[in-house]
């Protein structure tokens, strides 16, 4: 994340000293203006603060100011002195997510929440999160999670959001959101799987002072801070057990307590709940409760990965490009070969998997055109050889399937290959009568996964190496073609293996 | 015996004197490079393919998140450790979703980060 700045405009200068004072107090670093219009806007971006205190000051100069902030859709929120509050929320027409009241004189407690409130915003923007309609793609796989959206959003029904990890499930959560009537109250996304274990109850339950060793002041969870909106549950396929049967509790009283109290709190949430995992493995394991497990999958939505909507790349290449640019991140352009090349690859991370590429590429090589030999070399791997004239070699008898898949490109550019790499190319063309692109690259993968088990004596470190690939995404990957005894041996003991020493 | 080459990455260049202070006193650690936002990290961890990032998260222009998702999309790319004063279960749920390998609290910089690189070390020797 950016620093965290603070800008102030306030014009009564004790005032704003004694902002400044509190917010330095708190660690926050503040830079304070009487005049909105003192700003020099061309030198900023709206993400150059992570929110914006507004107090006593000239309404014209602040009219420009908001409308350029706003220009950007992920702008940091205003924090807004309780008397003018209401009055610039209708003013500027702002979401209430995105222009919060601060009572004066200042509480700790509220100015503390909101300043979280607003790091959780900016956080979330840097995780590449993007507002936005919803999911991008005409494939029909895309076409039906869209209508699917659309029947689910006005119901406070709960949804249950499916798919490999970075096939966005939470724009999916933020398109129901977006679409329902809770739309001007908060949506709280929480990762369950990414906050430790520990840390969680009080995370999404919030904690009493003196709760625990630290809770020096009384603090809301995500629960409450969802409060009237949607709580976005990711990854509760890793939420453990412990945690589950709380969460279960909330969906049939919807109700709650924070950690220490002794009284519940009611809460007026929607719940969308989301994981890469496959729950009713999980529940003949024992690790995922069954009746939680009926809870939320009220209404399922499986998000496609991007393999299977290959279709949909040079539109989300575009939209992606689009929203850098609005968001004053820079811009690129993709040659053909490059989107070519992007076309012909598996995507295991997905669309969020593209999305970082572009972004990468907009940092690397702003405004510049990249071609297929500027892309990282694994985008390149199975490029045709020479012209691309490669005999046609029907290597599987999967069924024929006439749908748009990747097409070879003539043209493609030649980079040197390595001698595995070469005799794959021979596999990348596409036959007459066309094939199941999923089973194709399913065997190509599993070769080459078996050939680097043997040469490395079954290794799985090694041939991790070998394939260039994380250890834990290769253990990954054995689990799922079934070439693994499952002895739990994965977590970041494999984080070594990506260390090229 | 193979050094972690490593780069160094905070806005605040006392911290980095420091820090690279610090890690002189390791003999498994060569630091090859120091940025200081996370737009210049992205540049440096394509030209000099440091084995380790220790990397800030709250810096102007681009942040440690957003640095460390557009490095991890580079071939074969370092392990990065974020070292921040900001340590609260948000800070680290951002973090491990980001898919940096490591967390340090600037606090307890001093003790933690040798402790961090050996493990990997280990793990190394090991695989």
């Amino acid at each position: 994340m950016p620093e965290s700045r603070v800008l102030v405009i306030e014009s009564d200068a004790a005032r704003a000293d004694n902002l400044r004072a509190i917010l330095e107090f708190v660690d926050f670093r503040a830079s304070v203006v009487a005049d909105a219009a003192q700003i020099a806007i061309a030198e900023h971006r709206p993400q150059d603060w992570l929110a914006v205190l507004v107090g006593d000051t000239d309404l014209d100069g602040l009219d420009g100011f908001v409308a350029w902030l706003r220009r950007d859709r992920r702008h940091p929120p205003l924090i807004v002195v309780q008397a003018r509050h209401d009055a610039l929320m209708q003013r500027y027409d702002l979401d209430p997510s995105a222009c919060l009241p601060l009572d004066m004189p200042v509480r700790y407690g509220q100015l503390s929440d909101h300043l979280k409130r607003a790091g959780l915003l900016q956080m979330e923007r840097d995780l590449g999160a993007r507002p936005g309609s919803g999911p991008t793609g005409n494939s029909a796989v895309m076409r039906r999670v869209r209508k699917l959206i659309e029947q689910v959003a006005a119901f406070d029904t709960t949804v249950l959001v499916t798919g490999e990890s970075g096939t966005g499930k939470e724009v999916v959560a933020r398109a129901i959101h977006e679409r329902s009537a809770r739309r001007d109250h908060p949506f709280v996304a929480v990762n369950c799987g990414a906050i430790p274990s520990e840390l969680l109850e009080s995370e999404l339950f919030g904690h009493e002072k003196g709760a625990f060793t630290g809770a020096i002041t009384a603090r809301r969870g995500r629960f409450e801070m969802a409060d009237g909106g949607t709580l976005f549950l990711h990854e509760i396929g890793d939420m453990p057990l412990s945690m589950q049967v709380k969460i279960l509790r909330v969906l049939q009283e919807r109700s709650f307590e924070r950690v220490g109290a002794n009284r519940s709190s009611h809460c007026d949430v929607r719940i969308i709940a989301a994981t890469h995992r496959n729950l009713e493995d999980a529940i003949v394991k024992g690790t995922f409760r069954e009746d939680l497990y009926y809870r939320l999958n009220v209404f399922p939505i499986e998000t496609p990965p991007l393999r299977e909507r290959a279709e949909d790349l040079p539109l989300l290449i575009d939209d992606l490009i689009r929203s850098q640019e609005q968001a004053g991140h820079g811009s690129v352009r993709l040659a053909p070969d490059a989107v070519n090349a992007l076309r012909r690859y598996h995507w295991p991370g997905n669309v969020r998997e593209l999305s970082n590429l572009i972004e990468r590429l907009a940092v690397l090589h702003p405004r510049a055109v990249v071609d297929a030999a500027g892309l990282p070399r694994r985008y390149c791997a199975d490029l045709p050889v020479g012209d691309g004239v490669a005999p046609v070699t029907r290597r599987d008898a999967a069924p024929a399937v006439a749908s748009a898949s990747s097409p070879v490109a003539a043209n493609a550019t030649v980079h040197p290959l390595t001698d595995p790499a070469a005799s794959l190319a021979a596999l990348a063309v596409l036959p007459p009568e066309g094939l199941n692109l999923k089973d194709h690259i399913e065997t190509i993968e599993l070769s080459l996964i078996r050939q680097a088990l043997a040469s490395s004596g079954g290794v799985v470190a090694h041939a991790a190496k070998l394939l260039n690939t994380r250890r834990t995404t290769l253990v990954e990957k054995l689990r799922k073609y079934g070439l693994t005894r499952d002895d739990g041996d994965d977590g970041e003991a494999a984080v070594g293996a990506a260390v090229a020493f | 015996m193979t050094k972690v080459r490593t780069l160094l990455v905070d806005d605040n260049r006392p911290f980095l004197i420091l820090a690279r202070h610090l890690l002189a006193s390791f003999v498994e650690i060569e630091v090859v490079g120091e940025a200081y936002d996370g737009e210049q990290a992205v540049r440096l961890a394509e030209e000099l393919k440091p084995n380790l990032i220790i990397m800030d998260l709250a810096m102007p222009n681009m942040g440690g998140l957003q640095a460390t998702r557009l490095i991890k999309a580079q071939d074969a790319p370092p392990v990065i450790v974020i070292a921040s004063h900001y340590d609260d279960a948000a800070h680290r749920e951002f973090v491990a979703q980001v898919g940096a390998e490591g967390f340090i609290n600037k606090r307890s910089y001093e003790n933690d980060v040798i402790v961090i690189v050996r493990r990997l070390l280990k793990e190394i020797t090991d695989a």
